[in-house]
């Protein structure tokens, strides 16, 4: 999918939560989070998780040099979760 | 390849060799990487789009057909102006209790409107593109709703595509 818009002539770069997929399917630029599947870009309500996670794709999608190129981020799940449940605690949802 | 997937901390290692040994042929493998398209424009001034495999389709179009033992290898234009309520997942491959919440964790249209206004990005095509990744059939796939969104991605005028593999 990936390769075909690429070979049309527009860049891509894709959020990936599934490394070894990613390795095997070699698409042009990619970005992966060690997130639950499901979960791309981030958790449910944490706007700034959600935008960091596309600006970094953005800024790869811009600064990647070569084919297959994967930018790691550094954020785990688990602090991911964290901080989507005090997001959810503070604005008195139940969870 | 900055580095192997056994030395990260993927939540579901050895997802490929797990789908592929119970529907052989239905992982794509790839032994070449295509030559990158340069962008044209700076990204204040490209128009983006959106491509996702979650299911995700306006209320009121024909679902995904999440039964078939295929896969569905149609693909649901999503207007780039939808609020999330205008919005329904149909797919039953991932985990979405994280999206029936927030649909901006796996389709961040929010996010997108929010960067465009912001001129972060010069704007949205007028549609994202959304299918669902179950498709048993990767030669297919790749001949069909591959080609088919690529085909739609250029019609919708979009300079630059970022994609979410669901």
């Amino acid at each position: 999918m990936q390769r075909a818009i690429e070979h049309r002539g527009i860049p891509t770069v894709s959020v990936t939560v599934a490394l070894d997929i990613t390795e095997h399917s070699k698409p042009p630029r990619a970005v992966f989070v060690p997130f639950m599947m499901g979960h791309h870009f981030g958790v449910p309500y944490h706007r700034e998780l959600q935008r960091q996670i596309i600006l970094e794709a953005l800024d790869h999608l811009v600064k990647a040099e070569r084919s297959g190129e994967v930018r790691f981020l550094p954020i785990t799940w688990a602090q991911a979760r964290r901080e989507g449940k005090a997001i959810e605690e503070a604005a008195g949802r139940m969870t | 390849m900055t580095a192997h997937s056994d030395e990260t901390k993927q939540l579901r290692p050895g997802l490929w060799e797990t789908v592929n040994e119970r529907y052989p042929g239905s992982m794509i493998t790839k032994d070449d990487f295509v030559p990158l398209a340069p962008l044209r424009k700076p990204l204040s001034e490209s128009r983006l789009t959106f491509v996702s495999s979650a299911g995700v389709q306006p209320k009121g179009t024909m679902p995904f057909d999440v039964g078939h033992p295929v896969g569905d290898y149609s693909f649901r234009r999503v207007p780039s102006t939808s609020n999330p309520s205008d919005l329904e997942i149909h797919q039953i491959k991932y985990p979405t209790h994280g999206a029936v919440n927030d649909l901006n964790v796996i389709f961040p249209i929010e996010r997108w409107q929010e960067l465009a206004a912001e001129s972060v990005i010069g704007g949205l095509t007028p549609n994202f593109f959304s299918f669902i990744g179950y498709n048993m059939d990767s030669e297919r796939l790749e001949r069909t709703l591959a080609e088919d969104i690529a085909e739609a991605v250029v019609a919708d005028g979009a300079d630059v595509a970022l994609l979410a593999p669901a």
